[in-house]
This record gives C-alpha cells, structure tokens and sequence, in this order.
C-alpha cells in the first residue's frame, strides 16, 4: 500500500456522531422549551397573581377602618415609627414584638373600649393625633407582618402596595412585603420602605391605568426588562389617590430554570440511549467484526484456512455479519482453491519452459552453428547468425556443401512464430537438404519441397524460401525465390545493394506450382547478404520499422568486413535502432564472401594468457596446413608465434586482456599480426643478445624476440589506436607459387 | 611432451620428445632440478623432440650454468630443425652437443 491511511475507529466515529446528536438536542430542547415555557409561564403567573392580590386585598380590608388608614399612612409617611418585618405567628402572642405589643397595651390602655381589630374609622376620627398615629403604626406592623406571610407562601420576587395620582406618574409605596431577613432600602432591587416614591415607565403606567380601568380586580402585567410587574386596583383614598396592589415577579430566572431543568432532562436522556446503543453496538457488530477481521489478516499471513474456518464457524450471528463470516469462509476456500491450481499450472509452465528450452537448443543445433564453417576453404567464408523472438523461432539459414565445389544456401521464413512455425521449419529444412542432396536445381527442389508440404498441410502454414547453389571454382550462383525477400550484393570494394529477383509463390501454400531458376555470378571479393523480414522490420519504442534502407545503410557502415563482422555491425545497428522495444520478428542474416583466389585472411581474438598458447599454435597451423605450408617454415614459425604470444602473455597487461591475431596468406607469403591494447612496448626496440658469451654470462632475456628476428623475413612494430601492433612476414612458397 | 628420467652411478639422463615450449618447459625444469642431486653427467636425450622455444633454451642454459659445477652435460639425437635453433642463438658454442 502506498498511501497509508490514517485508522479510525468505528466505535469512535459513532460516538462522536452520537456526542453531536445530544449537543445538538440539548440546544434545540433548550430553545423549545424557552420558548414554551415563556408563555405557560406568563399565563400562569397572570392567574397566580390575581389569587395573590385577592389574598392581600382581603388581608388589608379585615380592618373596618382600612381606608382611613390607608389614608393616614398616605398622609404621615414621614412622621410614622414603624417596625418593620416582625417574625412572629398569630398563635405565639408571646413572641410579638415587644415595641408593637407596648404600643397596643398602651393602646388598648387608653382606651379600652376599643377593639384593635376592629376599630372603626368614626372611632379613630375621634381620637387625640398621638392615639391616632399609634393606632396606625399598630395596624400597619400587623399588616406587614400578614403581607410578609403572602409572599412566603406564594414565592414572588415583590408584594407591594402603592398609591399613584390619576395621571399614575408615580408611584409612593405604602408598604412593601419582604422575605426574612432581606434588606430594606431605596435602592433598585431592595424592598421599599413606605413613603418611597419611584417614577414609573410607560408599560408600568399603562397597567397601573387599565387596572383601575377595567374594574377594581382587573390585573395588568407590565414587562419591565427582567421582571415583571403586575397590578391590581384596590381602592381609591380621599384625596383622588389610587391604592394598587402590586407583584413583581422575576419571569426571566423561571422560565431559564425551566428550560434549562428540561433541557438537562432531554440530555441526559439520550445520552442513556446513546450509551445503551453504543454497547449494544459493541456486542452485536464490532466484537463479531474484529473476528472476523482477525481471521482474515491471520489468513493473509499464515494461509491456514483450517483455522479461520475453525475461528469464524464459532461465530453464529445470524445478520449481516454472520453472512459475512459464512461468505469469508468461502472466499478462504476458494482461495485455497485457486492458489493450487496456481501451483499446478505454475509446475505445468515450468515444465513447459523446460520443454521449451530444450526444443530451441534442438532448433538451434539444426542449422551450422559453428564459424568459421569450412576453415580448410580458402575460397569463399560464411557467416550466419539467427535471433528469435520467442524460445523458439520460424526463420531457418541453411548451407551446406553439395559436393566439392557445390554449396548450398538457404534463407527462409515460416508464418507464424513458436512451436507451430519450429515445428515447420524443422520440416521445411530437412525436405529441402534432403532433396538438394539428390541433385537438381533450387527450382526444382523448391518445387518438389512445395508439393511435398502441401500434401498435409491442414494448419495452412506457408514458408518465404531463397535459395541458391553456388559453384564454388566459378562463382556462379543458381538460384529460386519463393516469395522471399531479395538478397543484397556488394561487389568488390563497393557498396551492398539489393539484387531484384524474380519471386515465386510461397512454399506450402498451393500444390502443384513451379518455381523458376534465376542466376547470377559472384567474382572475387564480391558478397552475398540473405536475411529474412526481422532484419528491415526491426521497431523501435516509437513503432517505427528500421527499413530496407535503414538496412543497407547498416550493411554499408563496414562493407569491405568480413562476413562475421558486417552481421555483428548490421546487429549492433538494429540493436541500437530497437532500444528496449520488445522485438516480435525472428531476425535471421547469412553473409557468405568469395575471397580473392590467392588471399586469405584469418583472425582470432583470446585472452592473453599461456594457457590459450596451443589454441592460438593450433590455429596457426591450421591455417598453415590449408595453405600447404613445409613443415620447417611452421615450425619456424611455430616458434615465432610462441615466443610473441607468451610475451604478451606475460607482460602486456596487469589485469588481464585480450590478444588478436591476424594471419594473411597472399602469394606465397604468410603476414602475422599480433595486437594487443596493452602497455605500449616494442619488443624490436632491445639489443640483440651477445651469443658469443660463455654459459654462465648468458642471459636468456632477449633470446626469443632474437630468434624472431632470425626466423622471420620481416618483423615490424608500431604503435595504433592504443594497439602494440607487431607485424611478421615470411615467405613459405617460391615467387609466383600458389598457395595449393 | 613426453619426459623419462633415469638415473644412475652419478648418470642422469633426461629424454624428452615432442615439444619443449613455454607450457611444457617447467615440467623439463622440475625434473632436472629434482634429481641433480650428486650427478656428475646430465644427458639430455633428444630423440622425438621436434620443437624448441626460447623456454626450451631457458632450461638448457639452466643446466649447463647447473653442470658448469658438479660434472658435464651431454645433448644427444638433436633434430636438425632443433639445431638450427641452437646455432641461430649461439648456443652451439656453449652446449656440448654429440
């Protein structure tokens, strides 16, 4: 894998999915339930407040005189000594407080006739002003005290009682209900004492006005910011004053308790649900998925299908994951399936390979494979190469003597490649040596193989053939094209072109054809080139074919080589020309020389080492014999050769190289060339020994390049291209002999 | 190259036949530098050796310098070819050759 991904897990993914899911809960409930409870709030607030102003309503009309006392708290705000906020029950007198209770004693003293509950307003009128203010600050203790209960009963944020005049401006506080223990005073949010005057805003103004509108219990409630206020009309006093009772109430903290009290419930509800789900979908699909994932990746590394099937039979979910650990087992099976049909077939192609590589070694032994071809041959040299694309290929050379001076060549080219087109050609090339060898011409030959290959030819494979005979002593060639492609000639020191040819119908394609003789002649020094299509339909990466052109062109980089080293150029070229595109033609060259009748040339290139010393003499006299060198001169010779050789041998390199001998034979004279890419030395450059010496002033250094020097005709060095070129000449036929 | 060694009283007589050159040379050295031991004459024995490099002299010029010595050396059945060889580098001078 190239690219590695980050893991994640399933369990995790969910989770988050989940985590979103009550966030997103939690604020959609929260808005909701804000905006329900807004309303339900406001309504029951609104009923909850009539109640409550009833209550106090009630409360403040149980004193007969309750008007006159509204009155004169209205009045004497400033002049009153109230205590304000007494802890105590109606039924714990005892508890009273003491100022209150002094007052009443002394109250109740002074006049005793009248009942403190129950004084009227016509008994208060005629009382002294200081009876009068204390009566007052009695009532209004008790009423406080009683108002002070309301709120804590009910709970609301203020419990108040105002006078407003009749444009409602302002509002003076009468008397203000407050919980145990909280601060009185005139700031915001403190509880007003009476007499405190606060000016009042347009929604406040506006219920106080439809309250009393409306009808003496009608209620307003007027939104002042954070709180609410509500007001309920209780009377008017004397003077043109309106009396109000009025609650506030903090909606906003109550309603968000709310909201947040349902919002804190729905999410904690799903996050129950969530945690439940997630661990039924630990159990129900992510344990039995790790199974079955375990199995498969120990089955990747150990394919031991015995034991996934063993592990995944153990899991018996019925649901998707349960198929999937059935489908697994299949899949493992089938894969055990596969991979020993792979091995089969894997064993098969190897013995097919084997086979393969045996038949192109048969292929390959069944044409002359060995160069030079005929070295006892002086008059002509042949050299033959043949790539295949495949292990086995359908192009064939072919040559072989007929008869002294009759040497057959053959070039030919079955359709289709591997073993159907080496099988034909392997048919193909024994009918065609075989009926040379009887006699007659190519034409014939080819018209004979032509029947005989159609006769059963039911695969409708044909072969392109050239063929000719060349009569050595004359160089005439007679030869027969059957739909091959031309041969190309380079007469004497010129240059390769092709030769036209007149073209029969390829062989194996229909019976009963007759194939025509052609002729030409080959002097001396003249050469043959035979190839088959690989060669001018070579392509490189581009599909661009090499051409016939491209081919000449090749040919005529060296055309005065020799046979074996015009093919090597011509291959070199194509292999350059290809590059690495794959090749899909067999690519098959003959080049067959006629050497001028008195010259012959002969190389051979090893490593320069001692133990190459017989090859490079064998050589040496072969060459000899076929030139019917005297025994003396190649034993002269013989010597010559050693005493070169081993010097190279010995001295031209440090690490090793190569040593190239030339023979020429012309006219009686044998030149050897020695070359070697060595450290420049010419051996002809030392003294020659003093020979006169006694024995033990001898030294033997010196000694073979001396007997060079004697036996040799001529022996010259010079240094080319890098190259210690040592030349010897010497002469092994009188003048104007000939060579056989 | 074909190589018999036979000694005896103080005699030692090496036969070679066929070619004495730069590979079969060492082995004509070795048996000669094996066996001098106490010999007095060294015969070299020629019959059948029909080819001699400058490695052949090498071992002969090794002998005489050997033999110069300890006693006398003593070439025998000597082809012509060989002789030429032996007179073309000056060694007839300094090889007792019968």
């Amino acid at each position: 894998m190239s690219v590695k991904k980050r893991k994640t897990h399933l369990m995790r993914q969910v989770a988050g999915l989940f985590l979103v899911g009550i966030v997103m809960t939690g604020i959609f409930t929260f808005i909701m339930m804000y905006l329900d409870t807004n309303r339900s709030v406001k309504s029951q607030a609104e009923t909850h407040a009539k109640e409550i102003s009833n209550e106090v309503a009630l409360a403040i009309r149980e004193y007969p005189a309750c008007k006159w006392l509204l009155q004169y708290w209205y009045d004497h705000t400033k002049t009153l000594e109230i205590e304000y906020d007494v802890t105590f029950t109606e039924a714990d007198d005892a508890e009273r407080p003491l100022q209150t209770k002094q007052k009443s004693s002394l109250f109740s003293e002074r006049h005793p006739n009248i009942q403190l509950r129950y004084a009227t307003e016509a008994q208060l009128k005629d009382l002294p002003p200081e009876d009068q203010k204390l009566y007052a600050e009695i009532a209004y203790s008790w009423l406080i005290t009683r108002v002070n209960q309301i709120k804590r009963t009910y709970s609301t944020s203020f419990l108040f009682c105002v006078a407003t005049d009749e444009t409602f401006g302002t509002q003076v506080f009468l008397f203000s209900a407050a919980d145990e223990g909280a601060k009185r005073g005139t700031k915001y949010e403190e509880v007003y004492p009476l007499g405190h005057t606060v000016d009042v805003d347009q929604s406040q103004k506006e219920a106080m006005c439809s309250a009393f509108e409306n009808s003496s219990h009608s209620s307003e409630l007027a939104d002042a910011g954070k709180y609410m206020d509500f007001y309920a009309y209780f009377d008017t006093i004397g003077d043109g004053h309106h009396v109000l009772i009025g609650l506030t109430y903090d909606l906003q903290s109550d309603i968000m308790a709310q909201a947040r009290r349902g919002t804190i419930f729905s999410v904690a509800h799903q996050f129950v649900l969530s945690v439940l789900c997630l661990g039924v979908m630990v159990f129900l699909v992510l344990l039995p998925l790790k199974k079955v994932q375990k199995s498969i990746r120990h089955y990747m590394q150990n394919k031991d299908s015995a034991e996934v099937i063993k592990h995944l039979s153990k899991l018996k979910s019925r649901n998707e994951i349960g198929q999937l650990s059935e489908d697994t087992i299949e899949m493992v099976k089938e894969i055990d399936n596969y991979l020993g049909e792979i091995q089969l077939i894997a064993a098969e192609k190897e013995r097919i390979g084997t086979e393969l590589s045996i038949a192109s070694q048969i292929q390959e032994g069944s044409v002359p494979t060995v160069f030079p071809a005929y070295p006892d041959r002086a008059e002509f040299d042949i050299y033959a190469s043949m790539t295949t694309a495949k292990e086995v290929g359908g192009d064939f050379y072919d040559f072989y003597l007929i008869d002294d001076d009759h040497l057959a060549l053959v070039m030919a080219d079955v359709s289709g490649k591997g073993i159907p087109a080496a099988l034909f050609m392997m048919v193909t090339k024994i009918l065609i040596s075989d009926r040379a060898l009887m006699g007659g011409t190519p034409g014939e030959i080819l018209t004979f193989v032509n029947d005989r290959l159609c006769e059963n030819n039911d695969a409708d494979m044909f072969v392109t053939v050239w063929m000719g005979i060349l009569e050595i002593s004359t160089g005439k060639i007679i030869a027969a094209n059957a739909g091959h492609d031309d041969p190309a000639i380079c007469r004497k020191g010129g240059r390769f072109e092709i030769e036209k040819s007149r073209h029969g119908m390829v062989v194996g394609a229909m019976s009963g054809m007759k194939y025509r003789d052609y002729d030409f002649c080959l002097a001396p020094g003249d050469k043959l080139f035979l190839y088959t299509d690989g060669v001018p339909e070579a392509t490189d990466a581009n599909n661009q074919m090499l051409t016939l052109d491209g081919m000449l062109q090749a040919l005529n980089l060296s055309p005065a080589g020799t046979p074996d080293e015009i093919l090597n150029t011509v291959r070199a070229r194509v292999d350059a020309f290809a590059g690495d595109a794959p090749q899909f033609d067999d690519m098959t060259m003959l080049c067959l020389e006629m050497k001028e009748a008195n010259e012959s040339v002969q190389t051979l290139k090893v490593e320069a080492s001692t133990d190459n010393l017989a090859a490079v003499t064998d050589f040496v006299d072969a060459f000899l014999e076929a030139h019917g060198c005297p025994m003396k001169a190649q034993m002269q010779i013989d010597l010559c050769v050693e005493e070169v050789f081993v010097n190279i041998a010995n001295y031209a390199y440090s690490n090793g190289g190569d040593a190239e001998i030339r023979l020429h034979a012309k006219d009686g004279e044998v030149t050897l060339t020695f070359l070697d890419t060595g450290t420049p030395y010419d051996p002809l450059a030392k003294a020659d020994p003093d020979i006169t010496l006694s024995a033990e002033d001898r030294q033997i250094g010196g000694l073979g390049i001396f007997l060079v020097k004697k036996n040799m005709d001529a022996v010259s060095y010079r240094r080319e291209n890098g190259k210690n070129i040592l030349t010897m000449k010497k002469r092994i036929h009188s003048e104007g002999g000939t060579l056989k | 190259m074909e190589l018999t060694v036979k000694k005896e009283n103080g005699t030692l007589t090496i036969a070679l036949s066929g070619r004495l050159d730069t590979s079969t040379a060492p082995q004509a050295e070795k048996a000669m530098e094996d066996n001098l031991a106490g010999v007095t004459q060294l015969v070299f024995d020629l019959d059948g050796l029909s080819y001699t490099s400058s490695a052949g002299l090498r071992v002969f010029l090794k002998a005489q310098k050997h033999m110069n010595r300890q006693g006398s050396l003593v070439l025998r059945h000597v082809c012509p070819e060989i002789m030429e060889v032996f007179e073309v580098t000056g060694f007839t001078e300094i090889l007792n050759i019968e």
